[in-house]
Parts: C-alpha cells; structure tokens; sequence
C-alpha cells in the first residue's frame, strides 16, 4: 500500500488539544485484517466511525481507539479513506472541487460495494 | 461512480446479504445491551459497531418498528421505575411548616429529577448513535420522532406528568419566594430543573413547559408577593428606603432571571415590579414626608437619582416627577414671594402711623432694596438648587428641563414687582457687588440673571425700570465697570435682539461723546476766558433717556449760569440745530464749604448747592425763611421740600431748620450750621429719595408701560395690515399676540381697542362681513 494516508510514523505524543483538533491518530482495521492509521479529524468525516470513537463515550472503540470495519475488505476501507481524506480537504476550501479525480479513482468492479459500505457508514 | 458503473459491463455482486443470524437474536442482544447503557454499566466492554450492526440489520431486514418500538418500551420502563423509586420518595412532606426543612427538602426533589433529566438525556444522545441508521431511514419512512425527541416525550410522560409536575412546579415557586423572602437557596438545583422545563414541549410547535405551565404560575406568585410586598413597605419605609428597596427588587429580579429562570420571563417580571411596586405607589412615595420635597431640601441626589431611574421606568412615572416638582417650586416660589412682600409691608403700617416722615422711607426703601435684592438671590439659590438637582439626578431630562422652567416662570411672574427687582439687583450688582470680583465672576453674576430674565413675561416692563436704573449709575457714575455694563447689555441683547437694547447702547453712545465734547470743551475754555467754576455736561439724546423732559427749572446764581451759557455757546458752534435743556435735577456739585473748625468738601445735588449759595450773601447767624428761598430758586414746592430736607434733616445738617423737626414745612426758616463738624473731609450729601418705587411712582411707571404697549400693539397691527390688506379679525389678533409675546404679555380686549383706534382715524376699514379688516394705504 503506497497511498498518502498509510504511514508507518507514529507520533509519540497525544496531547488533549490534538485530540479536540481531530490531530491524534486512529486505526481503522478491515475484515481482511488490513490496518490504517489516519488522523481523528479525517475518521470524523463518517458519522458511524466518528461516534465510535467519540472520546466523550466510553465503548471499546474509543478505549482502543480502532475501529473494526467488520463488514468490509481492505480495498473498501482505502477507498473509503480516501474519500474521507478528499472529503476532509475540500470541505473547508473554496473553489472548485475536482470530482473527477476522485472518481476516475474507484475500480467499476467494487462501486457497489463502496456504495454499500459508504452508506453504513454515513458517508 | 455512475458514469463508472455505465462503461464497464462487470460488476461483482457484493458479498452474500442476509441476516447471517436471526432477527430475533439480534434484537435479544440488541435490547440487553440498550438496556446496560440505561443502566449506565459494563459499557467500556461494549463494541459500538457490533451495536450499530445489530440496529443496521435490524432496519435493514425489515425490523425497524421491532427495534423502534422495542427501544421505546425500554426507555419508556425505565423511566417509569426511576419515577417510583426515586421521585415519589422525594416528594416533599407537604404539611411541613418550618420554611427550612421545605427549602431542604424542595432541593433535594429538584436534585434527583435534574439528575434523572441528566442521565436520561446522556443515554439517549448515546442510543441516538448507535441507532443513528434507524433514525435516517426507519424514522424517515415510518414518519415518526427520532430517537432523541421520542426519550424527551418519554421523559415528559414518565417524569414531568401528575402528580411530580405539580411538585415540582410548587418546589421552584417556594424555593423562588424563599430566596425572596431574603434566605439562601440553591440555585443551581432550580436552576436544573427550569432547564428541563425549558427543553421539553408537550405539544409539537406549542411553548415549552416552562412557557405554558410554569411562567404563568411564577408570574401569579410573583404578583401575589410584590403586591403585599408594595403594601408593607409604603406602610413602613420612607420614600429614600423604600425607593432603595425597590431597585434592589429590580436588580435581583434580574439577576435571578440571569442565573436561573429563563430570560424570556425577564421582561414580565420587571412588568410586574413595575406595576406593584412603581406605578401602584407613584403618588404615595413621591408625596410622603421623607418624598421629592425633603429630598431636594437636603440634597439628596443619589435618592432622587434612584427616584429618576424608577419613575421613568413606567410611563406615568415622568409626569408624577413633573407634578411633584412643579408643585416643590410652586411651594418654594412662593414662599419667596411672602418673604419679599413680608419683609415691605411690615414696614409700611410702622411709617404710617407714627408720622415720622421722609427718613423712614428712606430705611423703608432700603429695606424693600434689600428685599428685592433677598428675592432675586433667593430664586437664583432654588434655581441653583433645581439645577443641580437636574443635571446631576434627572440626568438632564428636558421634559423635566421644561417642567421646571414652567414653574420658575410661573412663581416669578406671581410675583407683579419681578421686573423691578431683578433691575434692582442687576442695578445693586453693577454699582457695588462687583467690586473686587474677577470678570469672569462678573460674567457668571450676570448670566444667572439673565436666566431669571428669561422667565419675565414682561419684560418690556423690565426695560423701562433697567433704563431708569443704567440712567442713574451712568449720570451719577456709579457703575463700577464699564465692561460689566456693556456685557449686560450684550446678554440683552442676545435674549432680545437688536431693538431691545437699542435706546440702551444710544445712552452709552451719549456718554462716550459726551466726554469726547468736555475735552475739547475744557481745551476751549482753556484758549479763553477763565471761569470761577469747572463745569461737566453730559449731552443727553432726549429720545433715549427715560428722564421726564418737563424738567423742574430754577434760577441759577450768576456764577452757574455764566458757566452753563459758555457751554451752550460751545456746543451750538459745534453743532447747529440743536436744542439743548438743562436737567438740573439730575447733576450735582462739590463744593468746599468754610465751616468754623474745618472746611469741608461736599458732594450735593445741583439743587441743594443754589440754595447753599444762598446762604453765602447771608452773614453769620442769619435767617433765610422757606418763601424767600423759594422765591431766589424758584425751585418747586416738592423739589425744595426734598432738598431743604437733605441739608437740614437728614445725617450731615448742614443747615439749621427752624423750629427743628423732621419734616420741611412751608413756615420754616434756615440759618447755616457754622458749627457743624465731621471726622471726615469730603462728605457727600445723598438727596432724600427713595430707591424702590413708592405706590404712587409704580403706577406712573405702570402708566407709562401701558402707553408704551399701546404704541407697541397699533405699530404692530399696522404692520401687519400693511403687509396683508385684508385679515380676519381673529386671525389678526393672534398675530398680534404671537408678535407681541416676546415683550409681554397681550391683552385680547386692548388689542381690540387699539384696533377701534386704527379704525377711527382711518388706518384701516372694517369688511361689510363684520369680522375682517381692510388696510387703508
């Protein structure tokens, strides 16, 4: 996996105002047992993942901070990340959005699944 | 990802869909979980996706009114227990009696419901999440409230219903009147309990609970209390201790509505204050003992500004402060009035009576200066006294700015000699008063009494005793600044404009010449002939000067009229074409006088010093009778009466009267006091006059102010006539009376009479209609 959300650098310290800023780190895990790391504030662009790991409840995703994607495989969840990532970047910025790049990324063969997978998870 | 789908003709169905278990398991787990939550343990080892899988199954196969429905009866028995087996206990023992066991015990009900409210509402935010996919599709297609508006219905029906609502409504009104009543309370725990109140609506789109059951309660109660509240503290405060204790009323009332009732209670509750405690009292406070009048009496502003602030809260408020302080002045003024007229006529029964003549007017006449100048410093000081008060407490309210300039003006004008005495002490001011002061003490002396002179309605009145006075200092020269005189008549002029203070400024002009004319006279003279005597003349314009022109005559001794003739030839070689008359009455003369240990110089009037030459052909001892000075003078009767009185009678007795006695009689005779002596060198013998007018002099002044208006009004309607032709009667007479009001006040039935005037000798006609008038070019 070589895209910009997965990296193997950890940061070594989580302060409180990280955690407000949507700054720390969380892991989303898929089915097939692929793990990615991206920062809370691009998690919080899916309503069920971002209630998850709501630090303010206490379940174990929070606790743990990982989120298990137990429906979807690896190929979903990059893609779902990558949306989440687009969509985190381009929210606050004016102008146009280039939709197509995004698009042009996603196989036809898994659109369906994406689509299921984006609807779960209030995307 | 549409147009992707359209290009490629594969797609992978996704993988196999379909409960992998059974709806029914899902939903057992589902509700034991929901049912933790609600109970709020064993969450930490809770997964909140498999909770969220489990409700998305649920929705998605189909299930959605099981999950909605079955969540519901949870919540719903949830609640229902807490109410049993919290609430209920709580409820407070209602025979109670002792105020702080009820206070206790209301906190401790309003405590356990807030944190019922506050857990309920944590868990439902919580089931909002996990549910979070029923409440966008279930909820949507089933048209039913989501999850977080069915647990505040839950909440309404299971906590906030018969009998813990009336409780609870009861517990916030006692705990309110608590703290009212002065105690100590805890707010917060009301304060928790208004939220919930607040947040919850029974009605969709109706007002909350709060708005619907609780306000009005509040309301009625907080009525009840400030009603009896008004009652006992009218009863037994004064008006500074009372208005104190309203205001800190208001600002609690709006500090609680701060921290913990509601804001949109704020307005009501200030209404009701208002209502019981202001307006219900306005009269009552303002008018008590300790009210608006004794107040100002002792300057209390911080009181009246309380006062201030509270009225104008409600509207009826402004005009009770205006009533009340027009009838402080009304008071005041009038007191002021009785003084001054206390203080005259006092003295007039004591001089008739005892017969003791013309020296009693004389301290009679100081006596009324005094009082006039008493009653001038007297509104000045309650005009200084209001002012303060105004500036300072009534935060320069010009409603009130009015009020009080209607009051002055009222209670100067009762008072028919204002004008006389207010040119008095303008009058007193400039010869004596401003000795020593600094200009701008001047100018601030001055400007004080133009602001009573704005009060005058008569002030054309005023002008005629001013000139009279300005005549006199100017002659006598007893002013003491020039600059003092010329800004008041500045200030005159600027209240009145320019025809008001115009004969004023010619007397000025009059003196300025007439100085210019003794310096070239005295350079004149000078180049000829040498006289025995200096002379100073004054040339009077005769239209200016408010002196009578019948002038009393008398035959000057040769060594005067020589003097007199040199001026007069001077000046008709100035200036040709003119007449000029000698006002004897108004000059005076030093003279040294050969007394047997000292010679003295004295200061007597023109008058006095022909009768004093008189007695320098006369050898020592001699007599000169009434008749015969008369006879040498030709001075008239009252004339040579009043001046006779001056040299014989009055302190320096210059001249020994025959039999002696106070009064000049006209079978009297007069010998010269060679033996009179005094410590001081130059002495000044005043004429006997008085300075305030006596009745018969007020009436001649009177006399001649009306003839003066009556010129005024027929230039007026001329005027007007002139410009318009053709006016009705009524009209013309307002226009008149508007014209003429700056200057005083008009007489409907006197303009009336100037305009039969006008008709009779043809300036105007009347209309065959009777009631309009044509102007006749």
């Amino acid at each position: 996996m070589d895209i910009d959300t997965q990296t193997e650098v950890e940061p070594h310290t989580t302060s409180q105002g990280d955690i407000e800023n949507g700054e720390d780190w969380v892991r989303l895990v898929s089915n097939d047992g692929f793990s990615f790391l991206v920062r809370r504030k691009v998690a919080n662009m899916s309503g069920t993942i971002g209630n998850s790991l709501d630090p303010s409840s206490s379940y174990a995703e929070s606790e743990t901070k990982t989120y298990h994607a137990t429906n979807d495989r690896g190929i979903i969840v990059q893609k779902l990340i990558e949306y989440m990532s687009f969509k985190a970047h381009y929210s606050k910025a004016k102008g146009d959005v280039p939709i197509n790049e995004l698009m042009e990324r996603i196989p036809p063969e898994i659109v369906l699944e994406v689509l299921l997978a984006a609807d779960y998870h209030e995307l | 990802m549409a147009t992707g789908v359209r290009r490629k003709s594969k797609i992978k169905p996704p993988k196999k869909y379909g409960p992998d278990v059974s709806i029914d398991e899902t939903w057992s787990e589902l509700s034991t979980n929901i049912r933790e939550i609600l109970n709020r343990d064993n969450v930490t080892n809770m997964s909140f996706e498999v909770n969220h899988r489990h409700a998305y199954n649920m929705v998605l196969f189909k299930a959605g009114d099981r999950l909605y429905n079955g969540t519901k009866q949870i919540v719903a028995g949830r609640l229902q227990e807490l109410a049993q087996s919290d609430v209920i206990p709580s409820f407070p023992a209602s025979a109670s009696g002792d105020p702080t066991t009820r206070n206790q015990e209301n906190e401790v009900l309003l405590k356990v419901v807030k944190r019922i409210w506050d857990d309920h509402t944590s868990n439902m935010s919580k089931l909002g999440q996990i549910l979070k996919y029923m409440d966008r599709y279930y909820t949507k297609s089933a048209e039913v409230p989501e999850t977080w508006e069915f647990g505040l219905d839950l909440f309404l029906k299971n906590i906030i219903r018969s009998p813990i609502k009336e409780h609870l409504i009861t517990a916030v009104l006692n705990q309110l009147e608590f703290e009212r009543e002065g105690y100590m309370i805890n707010r917060s725990a009301v304060k928790g309990c208004v939220e919930i109140f607040l947040s919850l609506f029974p009605s969709a789109g109706g007002p909350s609970v709060y708005k619907g059951e609780l306000e009005p309660a509040l309301l009625k109660e907080t009525e009840m209390f400030y009603r009896n509240l008004g009652q006992t503290l009218r009863d037994t405060c004064d008006a500074p201790e009372y208005l104190r204790r309203v205001e800190s009323r208001f600002m609690s009332e709006e500090e609680r509505t701060q921290h913990y009732l509601s804001r949109h209670s704020a307005s009501s509750l200030q209404q009701i204050l208002k209502e019981y405690l202001v307006t219900a009292h306005l009269e009552a406070t303002i008018s008590k003992e300790s009210g608006l009048d004794a107040m100002i009496d002792t300057n209390k502003v911080e009181d009246l500004t309380r006062l201030y602030k509270l009225y104008t809260l409600v509207p009826k408020g402004l005009d009770c402060i205006k009533q009340a302080l027009k009838k402080s002045i009304a008071r005041r003024g009038k007191d002021i009035n009785e003084a001054s007229s206390a203080i005259e006529s006092a003295d007039e029964p004591s001089e008739e009576p005892k017969e003791k003549g013309k020296i009693r007017v004389v301290t009679a006449g100081a006596q009324t200066l005094a009082s006039a100048l008493k009653w001038v410093q007297d509104v000045l000081d309650l005009k200084d006294k209001f002012d303060g008060v105004w500036k300072v407490a009534f935060e320069t309210d010009r409603e009130i700015e009015v009020t009080l300039n209607e009051a002055f003006s009222s209670f100067i004008n009762s008072n028919d000699k204002c004008a006389e005495y207010i040119s008095l002490f303008i009058d007193d001011n400039l010869k004596r008063g401003l000795k020593g002061k600094s200009d701008a003490d001047i100018d601030l002396a001055l400007d004080k009494t133009i602001i009573i002179f704005r009060y005058l309605a008569e002030q054309d009145v005023f002008e005629r005793y001013y000139k009279t006075h300005l005549a006199k200092r100017l002659i006598n020269g007893r002013s003491v600044s020039d600059d003092a005189e010329r800004g008041m008549l500045a200030k005159l002029k600027v209240e009145c404009g320019y025809q008001y203070t115009q004969k004023l400024e010619g007397m000025f002009n009059d003196m300025k010449i007439s100085a210019d004319h003794m310096e070239d006279y005295k350079k004149h003279i000078a180049s000829s002939i040498t006289l025995p005597i200096e002379v100073s003349v004054i040339v009077m314009t005769s239209t200016f000067w408010p002196m009578s022109h019948s002038a009393a005559t008398c035959t000057l001794p040769e060594v005067m009229l020589k003097a007199t003739k040199s001026f007069e030839q001077f000046y008709m070689k100035k200036h040709t074409g003119r007449r000029l008359t000698w006002q004897l009455t108004l000059g005076s003369a030093d003279v040294r006088v050969m007394f047997k240990n000292r010679k003295h110089d004295l200061n007597v009037s023109t008058f006095a010093l022909v009768i004093l030459l008189l007695f320098e052909d006369v050898e020592e001892g001699g007599f000169l009778t009434y008749e015969e000075i008369k006879q040498a003078t030709s001075i008239e009767d009252s004339e040579l009466q009043r001046h006779l009185q001056s040299l014989a009678c009055a302190k320096y007795k210059v001249l020994k009267k025959h039999p002696p006695g106070r009064d000049v009689s006209t079978s009297d005779s007069f010998s010269f006091n060679s033996g009179f002596t005094s410590n001081l060198q130059k002495i000044k013998i005043g004429t006997v006059s008085s300075k305030v007018e006596t009745g018969e002099e007020r009436k001649e002044t009177r006399d001649r102010i009306d003839e003066e208006r009556r010129h005024q009004t027929e230039a007026c309607i001329v005027r007007i006539m002139k410009d318009r032709k053709h006016m009705t009667h009524n009209d013309l007479v307002n226009e008149v009376t508007r014209l003429l009001s700056t200057r005083f006040k008009p007489n409907p039935m006197k303009i009336k009479q100037r305009i039969e005037g006008l008709i009779e000798r043809e300036y105007l006609e009347r209309c065959e209609d009777r009631k309009s008038y044509n102007y006749l070019a």
